[in-house]
């Protein structure tokens, strides 16, 4: 695996790194992350309350306490990070999940402890450390990029910032980001267009933003590239990425009103989250398309053509894709029943009876199924995986489906507000138990009925090493950053 | 850290123990939890309200425990990060099946799953979500460092049993994917298959590929592809030693013989024309077992049709028109109507040819064809066929065959440049050396679970074995491709029970019905006793036949071989060369 800013690799994804402990690259790439927070939190004026944790109230107090804690937090993840893959864009995701696990381990639970008071856990608290959720955020951030630099420095520093990226991967990036981010644009109205976003408006910014979002996809893609379903779901912590550090952060603070992290500022900002959810996945799909589109018309070594051709296994996983769909809209059934949503769906089709709603729900469950089929066959290794790409595809079927194409079919518009959020929660919760039963069953299905990954001779060998791959990439990661975002964020804004 | 990391000095946990470390993680996480909501007063709320603060405490302990168990089970983690990130996700998923789901019904108020009730148990979430983190860290912990229960299989245990199954026809194919099925649920065997060709051939539509309706190969599933967990030897078996437990097989490219040594022998030979000494048969007719046989009786038909052209006697373009089919079972009578179809077909870019010219005859020894249906059906496919112009000479037999012409019993002496021969068929000869149990035909005869008695670990399904109907007194199974698929999946069935060491079970089935096509338009059909025929029972066939040859590739290609030949007419380029050498009729009459 290689990415932006990979040097020469071994085929395990382990690069020519330094020798150094990679507790001591974490702790030195943790105080990187944490001065980067700790102007974030000289910014918002929240560095005495670090300094209370020495019974202290000075500002400069707090930063040192706050950098040695940044150190020993960096120093954790640079451990945790040892046997992982080294490419930067991995680095990143598991950076990012690792900022959001401390904000919760931190700020509401240790930091409380350790200067006398109780755990922070009620839904106030959470929401006044708000701003510490998108500093921890910026850390993990921060550090895991310096760690991937870290790692790479020592024995051939100038090499280390050669980037890996092709310019073919770069304007196929554009190319796929320009697609998604007029793809949208046609489908909602100005004020949520991609532009919009991050502060623009026209289609020459959308346009822009798009590219912007797709040539950044192309940095963070890793090698060789993904299938579609995982580049959809890594686009979409991309685009959660996208609204904290572009909409949250960059964009107020380039137009000089300062860090966009209070409360109030995130729920006014909220309508960037779904649109840049919905674009960065959507260019994550197009470019791992783009990709094997330009292999299948102009590549002329047969080695590199998919195996049987999309014939042979895709239409075997369209029919799993059924199975599973139907297992996974059968167990949001239950829920839809519970709280009366069947009426709403049948309405997609002029009726109003809950019996409509279960045959137009199943129907779309099906045809959900289906998708996840062709755009997830052959990648879950174990239930675990299974679990993952299956919930974290339901949530962003909550962002497509429940709030932006059902009040769009219905005649509305899109509801990317925090009253919405609010009112589609029950909604949410049922995508997500969706897409577990979605994800489980298909690869129950795919097991029992081709079990893929085993050959002739090397069978067992050949699954362990698929499934020791995916640990070592990002996608648990990137599976439950998605889960913590689609399950706390709401919460927290409403 | 270097079991669950992979390191392949060290064997990798069992799912059990992951889960058993799952469950111990899950308990000392959240009793860290569980110590932090006690000293904020929150276990009342949690424990189902009105409970004792006990009765919350191991409420949430058992909680805990549950979901370190499951989080173990399903994640088998390979590295720590993973094992964090698969911890939080439980945590995470967790909350929303306790939190928000069971406890409401467990204090009887229904869930909502509303965002208010959400925020409520708001604490729990994070509870949650750092009891899952925490038992991820543990699970990891405790799978890499305790101590292995399972030991390392000792190296007998590393070769599984070898399976052989010989014949690439539907019973043997049948039992090569079942057992790859079972396989992949665990069972550990190895299997070999062995064959002449290397495709398994769906033998109902072979008639189609002779009139050219269907190209070739496209009603052949390679094996590699339909079995691709099986090792593929193409190659003729040249004798069986049962004792040894060896088979001798050549090579069908090299000729070079090979001995496969197998723990359980699969025989799934189906069967071989039975030209029944007939002189001349052998040698000047055109059998229906083979891909080469249907493409040979095409181009030879083709050629004929050309030949007969250039002909200007009337009765020699007449004697080289002629086609006689032997057999009036479901074979014969399609390959007749078929060949009927064909040649009219066609016969627009021959402008010599009258329509009078082609004259097709089917020869069957009984006074009805059609055996395997009811009396009406039968007489209704007799009919059909006869009003478009083919003979039945019913009650008769072919006696002898050579270039140019057969001899009828009776002496008498049809010209013809083509014989199909469909009128019977008999067990691999590779069987009769084979020192077991066989019925008059030379099929092996096997009991109800398809073992062959008194030999252990053999086996046989398909044309070449007597397989008793326990539901019609133990009179044999017929030789259908619908019982050999039935019969191969309970014989691997059965074999994967004798492995695990449990009692085979006996094979049952009954036939779904019997369908035959009656050329452009036109079949028969008996499913579950009612009867179908004309138009309807033609799609049924098309139906039917299509769904159960193998493969979507396959499907798909016969599907738009059909749709072609709805839109064009049928291909009438010859591909090779299919002439018959001559032999005079006293040689083949004395």
């Amino acid at each position: 695996m290689t990415s932006a800013l990979d040097v020469d690799q071994d085929r395990t994804g382990h690069g020519r790194g330094v020798a150094a402990h990679p507790g001591v690259l974490g702790a030195i790439a943790g105080i990187v992350g944490g001065a980067a927070f700790g102007a974030a939190m000289a910014d918002l004026g929240a560095l005495p309350s670090v300094a209370s944790i020495v019974r202290a109230d000075s500002p400069s107090v707090g930063l040192a306490v706050h950098m040695t804690i940044a150190a020993l937090v960096g120093a954790g993840f640079g451990l945790l990070m040892a046997n992982q893959r080294q490419d930067a864009s991995d680095t990143l995701f598991w950076g990012l999940s690792y900022g959001a696990a401390w904000w919760f381990l931190g700020p509401l639970t240790l930091l409380p402890f350790l200067t006398g008071r109780p755990p922070a856990w009620d839904l106030a608290a959470a929401q006044r450390a708000v701003p510490s959720l998108f500093g921890h955020l910026l850390f993990g951030v921060v550090t895991a990029l310096a760690l991937a630099v870290l790692r790479r420095t020592g024995d051939r520093p100038r090499v280390a910032w050669r980037p890996a990226v092709t310019m073919g991967e770069l304007s196929r990036g554009a190319l796929a980001g320009a697609f998604a981010a007029l793809g949208i644009a046609l489908l909602v109205p100005d004020n949520l267009s991609p532009a919009a976003a991050l502060g623009g408006t026209g289609w020459g910014r959308t346009l822009a933003v798009g590219v912007l979002v797709g040539v950044g996809f192309a940095f963070l893609s890793p090698h060789p590239p993904e299938r579609g379903g995982p580049a959809l779901v890594r686009g979409s912590a991309y685009g959660f990425l996208w609204w904290v550090m572009g909409t949250l952060t960059l964009v107020p603070l380039l137009s000089g009103d300062g860090l966009a992290w209070s409360l109030e500022a995130t729920r006014e900002r909220f309508p960037a989250f779904p649109g840049l959810i919905l674009l960065a996945s959507t260019a994550g799909v197009w470019f791992s398309w783009l990709g094997r589109a330009a292999t299948a018309l102009f590549s002329d070594d047969v080695r590199r053509a998919e195996g049987e051709g999309p014939g042979t296994r895709g239409l075997r996983a369209i029919g799993r894709g059924v199975l599973a769909g139907l297992a996974g809209g059968l167990v949001f059934t239950v829920l839809m029943i519970q709280i009366g949503y069947l009426p709403t769906v049948a309405r997609l089709v002029g009726a109003g009876s809950p019996s409509a709603g279960l045959v137009v729900h199943l129907l779309i469950s099906l045809v959900i199924g289906v998708s996840y089929a062709l755009l997830f066959r052959g990648r879950s290794f174990d239930s675990g995986s299974a679990l993952g790409w299956g919930v974290t595809y339901g949530f962003l079927w909550w962002v497509l489906g429940a709030l932006t194409l059902l009040p769009l079919l219905l005649g509305g518009q899109p509801q990317w507000n925090v009253t919405a959020v609010v009112a589609t929660f029950p909604s949410l919760v049922g995508h997500l138990a969706f897409g577990g039963a979605l994800g489980l069953t298909y690869r129950r299905l795919e097991t029992a009925s081709g079990p893929w990954w085993i050959s002739r001779t090397d069978g067992e060998a050949a699954q362990a090493f698929e499934r020791r791959q995916l640990a070592l990439g990002s996608a648990p990661a990137v599976w439950a950053l998605v889960v913590l975002m689609a399950v706390t964020v709401p919460l927290i804004i409403a | 850290m270097s079991v669950a990391t992979g390191d392949p000095g060290r064997q990798r946990a069992t799912r059990g123990e992951f889960a058993i470390a799952g469950a111990v993680a899950g308990f000392l996480a959240g009793a860290a939890v569980v110590v932090v909501l006690v000293r904020q007063g929150m276990v009342d709320t949690m424990a189902a309200g009105p409970g004792p603060d006990v009765v919350g405490v191991l409420v949430l302990l058992v909680g805990a425990t549950v979901t370190g168990a499951a989080c173990g089970w399903v994640t088998q983690p390979e590295a720590l990060p993973a094992a964090v990130s698969g911890g939080l996700l439980f945590g995470l998923l967790g909350w929303i099946c306790w939190w928000l789901t069971a406890l409401p019904l467990v204090l009887g108020v229904s869930p909502t799953w509303s965002a208010t009730q959400a925020g409520e148990v708001f604490p729990y979430l994070i509870g949650s979500i750092l009891h899952g983190g925490a038992t991820g860290v543990l699970l990891y912990l405790l799978v890499d460092r305790l101590p292995r229960k399972v030991p390392v299989p000792p190296p007998s245990e590393g070769v599984p049993p070898r399976v052989l199954v010989i014949g690439g026809g539907f019973a043997g194919v049948a039992v090569a994917r079942r057992l790859e099925r079972l396989s992949a649920r665990g069972l550990r065997v190895d299997v070999t298959l062995v064959s002449e060709s290397n495709y398994l051939l769906f033998t109902p539509m072979l008639a189609e590929v002779a009139s050219s309706a269907i190209q070739a190969t496209h009603i052949a599933s390679p094996v590699r592809a339909s079995c691709p967990l099986t090792r593929f030897r193409r190659g003729t078996v040249d004798a069986i030693d049962l004792e040894r437990r060896v088979v001798q097989v050549s090579a069908s490219h090299t000729g070079e013989t090979d001995h496969l040594e197998y723990d359980q022998l699969v025989i799934a030979l189906g069967s071989e024309p039975n030209y029944l000494g007939l002189a001349g048969v052998a040698e000047h007719s055109f059998s229906l077992k083979s891909l080469s046989d249907a493409t040979r009786l095409r181009n030879h038909t083709l050629t004929l049709l050309d030949r007969a052209e250039g002909e200007c006697d009337a009765d020699e373009r007449r004697r080289l028109l002629t086609f006689v089919v032997a057999g009036g079972g479901f074979a014969g009578v399609e390959m007749a109507a078929e060949l009927f179809d064909f040649v009219h077909g066609v016969r627009r870019y021959y402008p010599v040819i009258g329509p009078d010219d082609p004259r097709f005859v089917l020869v069957h020894p009984r006074d009805r064809i059609l055996p395997e249906l009811s009396t009406e059906l039968a007489a209704y496919a007799q009919r059909r066929l006869e009003a478009r112009g083919i003979e039945f000479l019913l009650g008769r037999r072919v006696a002898g065959a050579g270039a140019g012409f057969v001899i009828l019993d009776g002496q008498e002496v049809v010209g013809t440049e083509t014989l199909v021969w469909t009128a019977g068929t008999q067990p691999n000869a590779a069987l009769a050396a084979l020192a077991v149990d066989k019925n008059r035909a030379g099929a092996l005869k096997v009991d109800a679970t398809l073992a062959v008695p008194g030999v252990a670990g053999l086996w046989a399904a398909g044309d070449c074995a007597e397989v008793p109907d326990l539901d019609r007194d133990g009179a044999p199974h017929p030789p259908t491709a619908q019982h050999a698929l039935r019969e191969g999946k309970a014989l691997a069935d059965n074999i994967a029970a004798v492995l695990r060491g449990e009692e085979p079970s006996p094979f049952r089935f009954r036939a779904i019905g019997t369908l035959v096509a009656l050329g452009r338009r036109t079949a028969a059909a008996e499913i579950r006793g009612h009867r179908f025929s004309g138009l309807l029972a033609w799609l049924m066939w098309r139906a039917i036949y299509l769904g159960k040859l193998p493969g979507i590739e396959k499907k798909v290609r016969v599907l738009l071989d059909w749709g072609i030949e709805e839109a064009f007419p049928r291909d009438t380029v010859v591909t090779a060369s299919a002439e018959v050498g001559p032999v005079e009729p006293s040689a083949v009459l004395s």
